[in-house]
């Protein structure tokens, strides 16, 4: 019996051993073992890319003339021209890692990029769901983990902080986004485009859709919208319980407190530069002070703030009177699913409103970068963008400039009307606000929870 | 002589094998806990303790568990994992015991009654959740109701069950699955146990009271405590339930933890692991007491 | 956290399915026995029952009682590819079949070493395999991650399923070592003196014997895998999608409809499983008393 007890407490010595040693292996950084596991699960699509790829850039080297003669030029790591990259792309399959959490948006997709991709150019659309926290977590997880190809990521639907986090951890594959063919229609001499939340894009990523924030409220209870900072106070003073925003770091709710910035600085001026301690401490407490003020007239008396897609839940269902968003007809395409009742509005503040772009961007490690691109081309063509901006179908604002598109697009284009709840494009376009930069978003949000959430 | 030998070499391997019999059967089920567990768990002491080679770390430290034991959040934090887990598993052991009493008896519709008591147990966390949000949110449909009823006004007139520092429907979701759970556990050992034990002391002429403190109580009390731990480790560790239906601040540890775990700066890592490995401690040292205290009280 | 070799129970269990302790049930016990049934239906079935109305609501606001208008838009978008739920049912029954299956191999022989046998370290032994469901599994998780991402098993349904079989291990072993102490070695000896072979005497006597136990202790491994969801995630990255990750982002949102319809996808196939394994739920006093021995 003192033997069968030895022998298993060697056998649990033995596996926890293992254990150890299995874990600390890959601590070691050992790029030989990682290396030789990518190589071994490399995917057939991700090897047929890289010998396209390799084939390339010898003859990219050797004569460039002759791979500008041989078709379109375009300027990517790995690609000299356009069909070189829709030959590579041919039959393979994107990963398109993007958040997932509105029905519409997810069966947009498929249908409208999903189908059409697959039927031009005989590419497989996976669209993953998933929050950009956690992909961009993957990005980095798998380059702690040394995966430096055949990556999981082919594109990504990111912005701001996720994007200036992973191009400055060198992270991203490219450039190579202004050199899309339809490249032509996008505007990259603004400087709104070209940088994302002050970060140079430096085509490391392409746009995707153009955002603009607007309040939404409930037209059966709020009689005239209140567009400016003092009346929405005096709003919440004589309503409580009505209002609230939500928690960082959800970004519609770090929004929210950008616009308060603006507006105790009396513009966005003092924001667009560099990060400024000094200047940050001029404004803020008037901003935390607002905030605190408003605070016991919230929704559950500010004792908690919300998540932000739980927002529309509480205003479909007069918990609370307002909600906002970044998408100027998310309240039409609310009403017309069934989500809101048909009394809801949208508004913009007096002093304007800010306005971004969404972006895709490809990971350094990405199996097909090749299909991404195609993809990323396919989604700024004047035939898409007049989808996307049909309010009857996406009922998106558009990233690229419709006055370059062809004539009949653009007669397409001005032929649409806007959605029941949507404001008409010229007073978003008339009230819209640049983004600071996104160190001054990483001060505002840490402060929001020090001087707010935490008080 | 050889056939001594001979029969000795059998004698000796049969040993063996009955030897090594035991520890075979139970090495693939020892072993995948060990090293898969086991396995995580160093991983994530070693993050703790500042050994991440990923980013560069290689110091061993106490610095993580040092910054988030003296921080006051953490404590708040690690105080409302504590009472929403207390609180469900103390509710679902009392209201577990009272229906399995009901439902041990024989009477028209009992089978069915049971069979409805059975249900939640398979059905999903996120499906309970997801119930349960459509009836107590404070538009929910309980809310109508009372509106319907001129009980309220507004839906700010009804009691706040979701998103509020009590965690009412965190609880509730935990007692909606587990209940059952519990009641069906305490079912089987009232049916293994029988009457027997009943009838005797109502013969000597123990109330209803007495039969249920000095007889059944005593009966079901192991299986109440191992039902218990379990539903306390479950709970205390649960990420999705508290994420979904709980305040944004202060959140539970294991939401706490995962928060950081996932944010796009590794260099808080160390921190997510050293909050989860506080967690697993302080559910072990509680399960351990609780055991301890148990026993004591049994006896 | 003692499984006991117990001597079998017998048949006498059987036949004290229900009994009844009050002969003659006072007024008083009669309206408990009511309200207790009554609430077991009101809490079952009201969160079912609004699972089921709001799948077919169109638009459903406060403060209606029932929906202002229908519509089977949800049922429509569950059935469409791009809500991948078709693509979610398909990989959470993939990896569940795969957890039992695990569970069985590597189980079954633990559970018969814990039940029918004494030998020195077995509490030791019951504590290791225990520890997965007493200690908060989350850093495991984490670290399990890590060495995964290097493993490549990330986003495969090995991975997923191994991670899955870590709370499956101590339950399953739960339940099956109770079932084991409960029907004893003396019938299998007897089958053994009469000359029957280890397969037949495992194919004759064993099996029948923990059948009935062993579909119960699979239905809650199949279900342990078919609930998770942090695993799921963290281990499956969101390219291996199962149910709960396509239902989670709709959980948090205004979409109840949709939310509602996917539940009822999600609950399903659980409980089609509950009803094959409910009467053994209730009769096999040895499985369910399983989990009071730890």
């Amino acid at each position: 019996m003192r033997n069968l007890k030895g022998t298993a407490w060697r056998w649990l010595l033995a596996l926890l051993a293992f254990a150890l040693i299995a874990a600390a292996c890959g601590d070691d950084d050992d790029a030989e073992t990682t290396e030789t596991t990518a190589a071994a699960t490399e995917t057939t699509a991700a090897a047929a890319t890289e010998t396209t790829a390799a084939a390339t850039e010898t003859t990219a080297a050797a004569t460039e003339t002759t791979a500008a003669a041989a078709g379109t030029p375009f300027d990517a790591p790995g690609f000299g021209t356009w069909e070189e990259v829709l030959a590579a792309a041919d039959g393979t399959t994107v990963n398109w890692f993007m958040w997932g959490g509105s029905d519409v948006i997810n069966a947009n997709v498929d249908n409208d990029i999903g189908d059409v991709i697959k039927e031009q150019f005989n590419i497989t659309l996976n669209r993953v769901p998933a929050d950009a926290a956690d992909f961009v977590n993957k990005v980095l997880d798998e380059s702690a983990a040394g995966v430096t190809e055949g990556g999981t990521i082919d594109l990504m639907w990111i912005n701001g902080e996720n994007f200036a986090t992973l191009k400055n951890a060198d992270l991203l594959y490219g450039p190579w986004s202004e050199s899309l063919p339809n490249a032509i229609y996008v505007p990259w001499d603004d400087p709104a485009l070209a940088n994302d939340f002050g970060e140079p894009v430096e085509g490391l990523e392409s746009p995707w859709g153009h955002a603009q924030f607007v309040m939404e409220y409930n037209t059966d209870f709020v009689a005239e919208a209140p567009t400016t900072f003092e009346a929405l106070q005096a709003w919440i003073k004589e309503n409580p319980g009505t209002f609230t925003y939500p928690a960082i770091p959800d970004f519609v709710g770090s929004v929210f407190i950008r616009h308060l910035f603006y507006w105790a600085a009396g513009g966005p001026e003092p924001f667009l530069g560099e990060f400024d301690q000094a200047t940050f401490d001029q404004y803020a407490p008037a901003v935390w002070e607002y905030l605190n003020d408003i605070e016991p007239d919230l929704w559950r008396g500010g004792g908690t703030y919300p998540e932000g897609p739980a927002m529309a839940d509480l205003l479909a269902n007069q918990e609370v009177y307002f909600n906002m968003s970044y998408d100027p007809s998310r309240a039409s395409t609310n009403i017309a699913s069934g989500t809101y009742p048909e009394s809801i509005r949208t508004f913009v503040f007096d002093t304007g409103t800010l306005s971004n772009n969404n972006y895709v961007a490809v990971p350094f490690n990405a199996a097909n970068p090749a299909g991404a691109m195609v993809l990323a081309n396919y989604i700024i063509s004047p035939e898409f963008q007049l989808v996307m901006s049909d309010p009857d179908q996406w009922g998106w604002l558009v990233p690229t400039d419709p006055t370059t598109w062809p004539e009949e697009a653009q007669a397409t284009f001005s032929s649409y009307g806007t959605g029941v709840a949507t404001l008409p494009a010229d007073v978003l376009n008339s009230h819209a606000l640049p983004e600071p930069q996104g160190e001054w978003v990483t001060a505002m949000e840490a402060g929001w929870i020090e001087n707010v959430l935490e008080k | 002589m050889a056939r001594t030998t001979e029969l000795t070499d059998l004698a000796e391997r049969e040993s063996l094998r009955s030897r090594l019999k035991i520890p075979l059967m139970l090495a693939p089920a020892v072993g995948i806990v060990v090293l898969l567990f086991g396995g995580g768990i160093l991983v994530g002491l070693g993050q703790s303790l500042g050994y991440f080679p990923a980013i560069g770390l290689n110091e061993f430290t106490f610095e993580y568990y040092g910054s988030v034991l003296t921080d006051s959040n953490f404590l708040r934090s690690l105080w409302l994992t504590f009472r929403i887990a207390a609180t469900a598993t103390v509710l679902s052991s009392v209201l577990a015991v009272g229906f399995a009493l009901v439902l041990r008896q024989k009477f028209a519709g009992s089978r069915l009654a049971t069979f409805l008591f059975q249900i939640p147990l398979p059905v999903p966390h996120l499906v309970a959740a997801s119930g349960i949000i459509l009836l107590v949110t404070q538009s929910g449909l309980t809310a109508r109701l009372a509106y319907a009823l001129g009980i309220i006004d507004v839906p700010g007139d009804f009691p706040a069950m979701v998103f509020d520092e009590a965690g009412i429907a965190i609880i509730l979701t935990f007692l909606w699955k587990e209940v059952p759970f519990v009641g069906l556990v305490v079912l089987a050992v009232l049916q293994s146990v029988g009457p027997q034990y009943e009838e005797q002391a109502r013969t000597l002429g123990a109330n209803g009271r007495q039969r249920f403190f000095n007889v059944l109580l005593p009966l079901i009390m192991p299986g109440i405590m191992s039902t218990s731990i379990i539903i306390f480790a479950f709970t205390f560790a649960n990420y999705e339930i508290p994420l979904l239906l709980g305040t944004r601040f202060p959140s539970t540890l294991p939401v706490v933890a995962y928060r950081l775990y996932q944010d796009p700066d590794l260099a808080l890592r160390p921190e997510a692991m050293a909050i989860s490995i506080v967690l697993a401690i302080v559910a072990l040292l509680l399960l351990i007491a609780y055991r301890r205290l148990a026993r004591y009280a049994v006896r | 956290m003692t499984v006991d070799t117990k001597e079998p129970a017998g048949p006498a269990a059987e036949s004290q399915e229900y009994v009844d302790v009050t002969e003659r049930p006072t007024v008083t016990a009669k309206w408990v026995r009511r309200l207790a049934v009554a609430s077991i239906a009101v809490a079952v079935g009201l969160p079912m029952l609004s699972l089921v109305v709001w799948s077919f609501a169109f638009r459903w606001n406060f403060p209606n009682l029932l929906p202002s208008e229908w519509g089977t838009q949800a049922w429509a978008y569950v059935a469409d590819d791009s809500s991948r739920v078709v693509e979610g049912l398909w990989n959470s029954t993939k990896v569940a079949v795969l957890v039992t299956l695990l569970a069985i191999i590597v189980g079954l022989p633990a559970s018969r070493a814990l039940g029918q046998h004494e030998f020195k370290g077995k509490s030791a032994v019951e504590w290791v395999l225990m520890m997965p469901i007493i200690v908060p599994a989350l850093v495991a998780t984490m670290g399990i991650h890590q060495i995964f991402i290097r493993l490549r098993l990330t986003e495969t349904l090995f991975g997923v399923a191994l991670v899955h079989l870590i709370p499956a291990i101590p339950y399953f072993v739960l339940v099956m070592a109770s079932v084991f102490a409960n029907y004893g070695t003396a019938l299998e000896e007897t089958a053994r003196t009469l000359g029957a072979n280890k397969f037949r005497v495992f194919r004759y006597v064993t099996f029948p014997a923990i059948s009935s136990g062993l579909l119960v202790a699979s239905m809650f491994t199949f279900l342990i895998s078919w609930g998770q969801y942090v695993t799921t995630l963290l281990i499956g990255g969101g390219t291996f999608v199962t149910l709960p990750l396509v239902l989670f982002p709709f959980l948090s949102g205004a979409n109840h409809a949709t939310a509602a319809a996917i539940s009822l996808v999600f609950v399903a196939p659980a409980i089609i499983v509950l009803v094959f394994t409910s009467r053994q739920l209730g009769r096999e006093s040895s499985v369910m008393g399983g989990f009071g021995r730890i």
